[in-house]
């Protein structure tokens, strides 16, 4: 794809871009975010050289102060397993930097050649253990990572500053030497380690297991040609991955609540899950299925209900008329004679009939030995892309969440703060001064003065809304001329392709753009009506035969699928959770376009292309 | 007479040589369980005795003996003598009778008076085996009449001796008298949409995929290359359509009655922007194009009809397979060799992938 000479084929310099193009309503977001998250002019240099896009994966959303810290981990953990743990060789890691709220990510460019040499040579000795031992090393990981969760949520958070310490607490008792108010500053320090060591863990396996599947790509790809990246998908992705745990609890409990026809008449109603609990709670049998509720509670409903990055999500454990709804559809479905669970075993034994009928097409026996090779070794690591998230992104984040906040409870109670959720507009570098001028205020006695905490709180909320309404440039700088980072090519999906259609499209304002682009993920091609969903509260405004268009689904959005006629993700890949419903209800989908819930409104006629990934509009609502 | 005239139904690959590939080949498919039109080949033997009995054969080859195929005007002048004497030589009221009988048969059986029948020539050169005579000899349409029959199977027999096919074989080293042909008569499907596909992809060798152009009409257009057709990319295994393209058809092929022959027509501006065939008919081909490949062992080219007359999937007609030779040859060879998973993920760690702005 030459372009003509003359012609802009770069996106606007990131430092001008800061200095000239972000709102004046924004006043202010620097503060929000740690100094080296920003473009300045000691990195001039460097900052200028690279290519800096917008995160749409993990950041489509302005960034709440303290929900970077996610972002903070990965940035680092992700780095590090390709740069200097598994050393893939012309790999770098990817930095970031925030712009008017918004996260911008880079590859950065692959490093020497005596440095790539280097790194192959120990490559070359890591790459494979990890595949041959993955067994043990998936039950060890799991086990690290419980563990982790169950320090987190096991860390003390005294529930007030007492006015006057207890006299038990000191004499003639052992006096432990220190207070609440250490107790308060160790908590939100002990929970910051535990995230950032949590997402050290998160990428133990996934840098490998990315590259796996791209090599299985290459190596399909050069026996197929033509293979989609749906057939690729359905290949590797599994079916029995721990995402899917909490939906198949969900399915039992159904069933045992279906078996007992008290309890089925009560959760068939309308109403919240609190006033049905309650009704439960009356008799034996609903007593004893609620019994079954709490022991599956954690970790199967520490499910976020959208992608786990953001502080306001919410996850079933704490919006429990999100599973409540599904239980009622569930024992509907069972009321008329329907299977609800998913077909496990069939879908596994599909996937192996997929693979051989590929592999017979294969006309050499080596080519066939190798196709075999790669495909086993991926499907064996690929599972921790899969398992991975349940319990990162959803699991612990949960608990970190209810962490937080229970701390954010004292800052309220003692008036640092105005609500529980305003800590989140603190970064994790802040929010120990917060708490340290709280407990100091404490100690120094009575009539104190403090900072203004509220108002400032007050304020990034509105610079936070402000981002929202704007739509930033999707990238800045100039493109690369290679890429070799494993997450770059296979998550963000950067290609010349998509890279010319970021610059069309740094002109086109949303309601003009009437074509978008995203991973073919499951075949087909449906026409019909958008319905923009945002979070999974939403839900209920879907009608049947609409087409669902929304940031990203998991299985807290499962039962939806029953109803639409295609989907339409701004986030995910050939193996996120849409992708693999869509495929196994044989509905077209696309997912990763990035822009879908921008660009397309609720009512628009839409066609949606899983064959090519294409997504049209055809219709503008009311036109 | 049986050896003269033959039944599709009782050619196999074994008839090659008696009724060359095409002919042999609907036979193959017709046993293989494959929805082909009905008809009947008049055998390579039918031709020689044909040659005998009118006496022509060693004028026709005293024609060709020692011809420069860079004089054009020398080569053109003695393949139109050689036509000519092929065209107009007397042939045996045995043989004539015979073609008579099967064509009444098979107008009787597909219930249709003067029933309308494509007359095919397929020709035969055992030594040759992966050559491809492709376009080398003719095909006529909508022949309707046993008169009209005779004089195309002559004019199939004359098609051999085309300037073309006479330089292909001097270029190739290949005797004329040991080139033979038979010529199959075959039902005229009434088609709606019609045109080819290959059991893999022609641009890239893909195996896993079945690749349909079509064009509303007669198959000729997309033979032909006059329109740019419709194209389906469909996965093999699963039975997705991966790729579509549904191009502006502006011209058909359609059979013009009044003039006795096939025309190019402009395409109705209703349906010209319109996919030529439903998805059914799509997976319903790809479905028989796998079967046919199965068959044989080996990918394959295959024309194919969608019937007006009919209904689905009945309507469906493969009318000719043939061995796809550009890749299939290729393919026998490795094209990655054997590799353990370590192999492949160094290869692949080094890569890169390149952003060309």
């Amino acid at each position: 794809m030459a372009k003509e000479q003359g012609t802009t084929n770069r996106f606007p310099d990131p430092h001008e871009y800061v200095e000239k193009e972000i709102p004046a309503e924004l006043e202010g977001w620097e503060e929000m975010y740690p100094e080296h998250f920003l473009f300045g002019k000691e990195r001039e240099g460097w900052e200028k050289s690279q290519f800096w896009y917008l995160d749409k994966i993990h950041a489509p959303e302005p960034m709440p102060p303290l929900d970077q810290i996610f972002q903070q981990a990965w940035q680092i953990s992700l780095a590090q397993h390709t740069t200097r743990v598994f050393c893939i060789p012309p790999a770098q890691g990817i930095a970031h930097r925030i712009v008017g709220c918004y996260q911008y990510i880079c590859a950065i460019a692959p490093p020497s050649e005596e440095v790539i040499k280097e790194k192959a040579a120990l490559f070359g000795v890591r790459a494979h253990y990890p595949v041959e031992h993955y067994e043990e090393l998936w039950d060890e990981w799991l086990n690290r990572m419980q563990e982790l969760g169950r320090e987190l949520q096991n860390i003390k958070v005294p529930s007030e500053l007492p006015k006057y310490t207890p006299a038990q607490e000191i004499f003639p008792n052992p006096y432990k030497g220190y207070t609440e108010a250490y107790e308060l500053m160790e908590a939100f320090d002990k929970a910051v380690n535990c995230v950032y060591k949590g997402w050290q863990y998160h990428f133990n396996y996934l840098n490998l297991s990315y590259l796996y599947y791209l090599m299985f790509v290459d190596t399909a790809r050069r026996l197929f040609p033509g293979i989609s990246e749906s057939v690729i998908g359905k290949m590797v992705a599994g079916a029995e991955v721990s995402m899917f745990r909490p939906e198949e609890e969900l399915c039992r409990l159904a069933r045992q609540a279906h078996a007992q026809p008290e309890v089925a008449q009560i959760l068939r109603k309308d109403g919240s899950a609190e006033q049905k609990i309650e009704q439960l709670k009356k008799f034996e049998a609903g007593q004893v299925w609620l019994d079954e509720i709490e022991k599956i509670k954690d970790p199967w409903l520490y499910i976020s209900s959208a992608s786990g990055w953001y502080h306001y999500e919410g996850s079933w454990v704490n919006k429990l008329d999100v599973p409540f709804d599904y239980l009622k559809s569930y024992i509907q479905r069972l009321d008329r004679g329907e299977t609800i669970e998913r077909a496990l075993t069939s879908l596994a034994s599909a996937r192996e009939r997929l693979v051989a009928e590929y592999s017979k097409l294969i006309k050499s026996d080596e080519d066939r030995q190798s196709f075999e090779n790669a495909y086993k070794d991926c499907r064996t690591i690929y599972k921790y892309a899969e398992d991975h998230l349940f319990w990162v992104e959803h699991w612990f984040h949960t608990i970190w969440w209810a962490k937080v906040r229970e701390i954010a409870r004292v800052l309220v109670k003692y008036g640092t703060l105005e609500n529980e959720d305003d800590i989140f507009m603190f970064n994790r570098l802040e929010v120990p001064t917060l708490i340290e001028e709280t407990v100091t205020c404490w100690a120094l006695g009575e009539g104190i003065p403090q900072l203004n905490w509220k108002a400032k709180a007050k304020r990034r909320r509105e610079i936070l809304k402000a981002a929202a309404n704007w739509s930033p440039s999707p990238a800045l700088g100039v493109p690369p001329t290679e890429v070799a980072e494993p997450f770059t090519i296979m998550l963000w999906g950067i290609t010349t392709d998509k890279v010319e259609e970021w610059l069309k499209g740094t002109t086109a304002a949303p309601e003009n753009v009437n074509e978008i682009k995203g991973f073919a993920s499951s075949a087909g091609v449906a026409e019909g009506t958008a319905r923009v969903i945002k979070s999974v509260d939403e839900i209920g405004k879907l009608k049947d035969g609409e087409i669902l268009v929304c940031p990203v689904t998991n299985p807290a959005w499962a039962p939806i699928f029953t109803k639409i006629k295609a989907a339409v993700t701004d986030i995910g890949g050939l193996t996120c959770h849409a992708a693999i419903v869509c495929r196994e209800y044989g509905l077209p989908s696309v997912t990763g376009t990035g822009v879908a819930t921008l660009t397309i409104k609720t009512g628009d006629t839409i066609r949606v292309s899983g064959d090519d990934g294409t997504v049209t509009i055809v219709k503008r609502a009311g036109q | 007479m049986g050896e003269y005239v033959l039944d599709f139904h009782q050619l196999s690959k074994a008839s090659v040589p008696i009724v060359g590939g095409k002919n042999a080949s609907l036979g193959e498919l017709i046993n293989a369980g494959i929805n082909v039109p009905p008809g009947f080949a008049v055998t390579t033997q039918g031709y020689t005795r044909f040659l005998e009995e009118a006496g022509i054969g060693e004028k026709i080859f005293a024609l060709l003996d020692g011809i420069d195929v860079n004089d054009t005007d020398l080569l053109d002048s003695h393949s139109a003598a050689v036509r000519e004497l092929i065209e107009s030589a007397p042939i045996s009221p045995e043989l004539e009778a015979s073609i008579n009988a099967s064509y009444a048969s098979l107008s009787d059986r597909c219930g249709v008076r003067d029933l309308p029948v494509a007359v095919r020539s397929s020709a035969t050169a055992e030594d040759l085996p992966t050559a491809s005579f492709a376009g080398q000899q003719d095909t006529y349409l909508w022949v309707r009449t046993s008169g009209d029959v005779i004089k195309n199977i002559r004019r199939c027999w004359a098609s051999l001796f085309t300037s073309r096919a006479i330089a292909y074989r001097i270029k190739n080293e290949f005797p004329h008298e040991k080139v033979l042909i038979s010529v199959g008569v075959q039902k005229m499907v009434n088609s709606k949409a019609a045109g080819v596909m290959f059991t893999l992809d022609p641009l890239n060798g893909d195996p896993s995929r079945v690749v349909i152009e079509g064009n509303w009409g007669l198959g000729e257009t997309v033979v032909a290359g006059h329109v740019n057709p419709d194209k389906f990319v469909v996965d093999k295994i699963l039975l997705e359509i991966s790729n579509r393209t549904v191009s502006h058809k502006h011209i058909e092929c359609i059979f013009d009655c009044d003039r006795g022959e096939v025309v190019e027509a402009e395409t109705p501006s209703d349906i010209s922007d319109l996919p030529c065939l439903e998805n059914r008919e799509i997976i319903e081909l790809v479905q028989l194009a796998k079967k046919i490949e199965d068959h044989y062992g080996s990918p394959q080219d295959i024309e194919w009809a969608i019937d007006k007359d009919l209904s689905f999937p009945q309507n469906a007609f493969i009318v000719q397979s043939r061995p796809e030779t550009v890749w299939s040859q290729r393919l026998q060879k490795p094209v990655i060799g054997r590799k353990s998973g370590y192999e492949l993920i160094m290869e692949r760690a080094m890569k890169t992938t390149r952003i060309n702005m």
